[in-house]
């Protein structure tokens, strides 16, 4: 804060000696570190009441906070995911294996499209047999009941499902091709899905962010109320605004801190209960899926990210109500 | 040390409480200011400490026309001036050392220049036993001397002081005038209101009396 504000200026009508300029900085430190102490004291004094304020905004914290530990997670997927759609075209019944091939040889010479695989129907029903154990009943059927298939790879620099989609089309348009089928889908979803979420936890935060420094400033206010008689005589021996703000801002602060430890705590435990299910449901899509919890950074950027709200709401707080209070 | 030129204070709601006040009091002087309730004493004093502002007129101290003090220099301004209040208006959720030390604290005293500059005010007014209690626990005399130790700990060229005796009994009461008799001494400029004549005549020092707003005399 404003380092100045502790020394004496130029108005020195009476002519007394009233800075101690040599230590200055040290005194300027020591108030500091008095005035935290005594902040810290007066919120202990009532642990309810500060229980209780602290609560409020460490559940206004968890929201918006575990909203973004889903985020991230779900931005995990997508990284693991390299970026490759894949086209399945299926072609005509009766167009020869031959000629499968020369239009697979086509297909991959277009620009947009990085490789393109030509799968005989036979082939195909091997490895069907094999996979699934079938033998006996693929051996009932008569003929290959599987269409000759072109497995396309499109570009992997391009990601948006129009595009993609669009070489589909345009796939189509080849006589031989009888139907496309595009996997990518259920990424590019959660893509927009993602988007979605993305804007949702920002609109949260957002609101929440205000409801803090809205819960904040009506408690700094009180909490001015009742210092008003201390704040008064403190203006009355010359402290400045910036000296009765102090304890004020240390004490949104304090609150901020407590918040988002209690914030921290409450997403754990959150965290450790969705555990369990999230780690079946990955089980039943073949998947190890770890759900990634709060870092030690994350941890730290909530505490930091707790206490300037709470030194910004009361400053908001103290910047209305306090400077107003003038002896009388 | 003090000079008030031609000053009108008129309230916000329209009472005019001074009305053409002129006077000057010297370095080193001491002087009583009297008048009967409702004269407009502490009106004077708290145009002195830019508790108010003047409507006409100039109020000088210590050379600077206060008029001329923009509103965010006047803490800096207020830590050259010691006031006693009628009221004492002491922090009585601290004890008496804090509360003497609260100037030197937001002047930015070195901490340990504030436990000698504390104990020596609390010697001065004789309550040197006493520091580590609460005011609650104080008897009204020595309350108004905390008072008074926290107006000079800061050792302020000038020293007002509103009423100091108010409530007090008179053997009490000239202890205290005996007390900022002292500071004077040693060059303190002191203006005390009160309306205790008695004591006033008794300590014979410059009396400036000011009737419904007006002077009426300054010897
Ligand atoms: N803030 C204010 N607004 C309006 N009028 C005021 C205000 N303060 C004081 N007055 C009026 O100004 C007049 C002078 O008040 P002041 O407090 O200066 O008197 P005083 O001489 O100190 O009286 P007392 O001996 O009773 O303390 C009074 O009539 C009072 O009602
Ligand atoms: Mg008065």
């Amino acid at each position: 804060m404003r380092k100045q504000s502790n020394q004496p200026k130029k108005v020195n009508p009476t002519g007394a000696n009233t800075a101690h300029k040599p230590n200055a900085l040290n005194s300027y430190f020591s108030h500091h570190q008095k005035t935290y102490k005594s902040t810290f004291k007066q919120l202990i004094e009532q642990p309810l009441a500060s229980f209780f304020t602290c609560a409020v905004i460490g559940i206004a914290f968890v929201l918006p906070a575990l909203l973004a530990i889903l985020l991230s997670n779900i931005q995990s997927v997508q990284h693991n995911w390299d970026g490759s759609a894949q086209i399945t075209l299926f072609l005509k019944k009766g167009v020869p294996a031959l000629d499968g091939g020369i239009l697979s040889e086509k297909i991959a010479k277009r620009q947009s499209i990085t490789s393109s695989l030509f799968v005989d129907n036979d082939a195909a029903l091997v490895e069907f047999k094999e996979r699934f154990e079938l033998q006996d009943a693929v051996d009932y059927l008569d003929e290959n009941p599987l269409p000759h298939v072109i497995l396309v790879q499109p570009d992997k620099s391009l990601k948006s499902i129009q595009h993609i989609e669009q070489i589909k089309n345009n796939l189509l348009k080849f006589p031989e091709v009888e139907g496309a089928l595009l996997d990518v889908m259920w990424v590019q979803r959660l893509n927009s899905i993602t988007q979605v979420l993305q804007r949702t936890t920002w609109v949260i935060a957002l609101m929440l962010g205000l409801a803090i420094i809205l819960i904040l400033g009506n408690t700094i206010r009180l909490a001015i109320e009742n210092r008003k008689e201390e704040i008064t005589v403190v203006k009355l021996v010359g402290g400045t605004n910036a000296f009765v703000r102090r304890p004020f801002l240390y004490m949104g602060a304090f609150y901020g801190f407590g918040g988002s430890l209690i914030a921290w705590i409450l997403i754990n435990l959150t965290l450790f209960m969705l555990n369990e299910p999230i780690q079946d449901l990955a089980h039943s899509y073949q998947s190890t899926f770890n759900l990634s919890g709060f870092s030690f950074e994350s941890t730290l950027l909530l505490l930091i990210l707790g206490m300037s709200l709470g030194w910004f709401g009361s400053w908001l707080a103290v910047r209305k109500h306090l400077d107003d209070i003038e002896p009388t | 040390m003090i000079e008030f030129q031609n000053v009108m204070k008129r309230y916000q709601d329209g009472y005019e409480a001074l009305q053409d006040v002129s006077f000057s009091m010297d370095r080193s002087e001491m002087a009583f200011l009297t008048g009967h309730s409702g004269a407009g004493k502490s009106t004077l004093l708290k145009l002195i400490m830019l508790m108010e502002r003047t409507t006409k007129g100039h109020v000088t101290v210590g050379g600077q026309n206060l008029s001329q003090i923009p509103q965010r220099q006047i803490p800096y301004f207020r830590r050259h001036i010691g006031v006693v209040f009628q009221n004492h208006r002491l922090l009585y959720d601290r004890s008496v050392f804090d509360n003497v030390a609260l100037p030197l604290e937001i002047s930015g005293t070195n901490p340990r220049e504030v436990g000698r500059r504390v104990r020596a005010a609390l010697d001065k007014v004789g309550l040197l036993s006493k520091e580590k209690l609460t005011p609650i626990q104080l008897s009204g005399g020595e309350q108004q001397r905390v008072g008074i130790a926290r107006a000079v700990v800061n050792k302020p060229p000038l020293l007002l002081a509103d009423e100091p005796t108010g409530n007090l009994d008179p053997e009490l009461s000239e202890e205290i005038m005996t007390l900022f008799s002292e500071f004077n001494q040693v060059g303190v400029t002191v203006l005390i209101a009160s309306h205790d004549l008695a004591l006033i005549s008794h300590m014979k020092h410059r009396v400036i009396e000011i009737n419904d707003g007006r002077m009426v005399s300054h010897a």
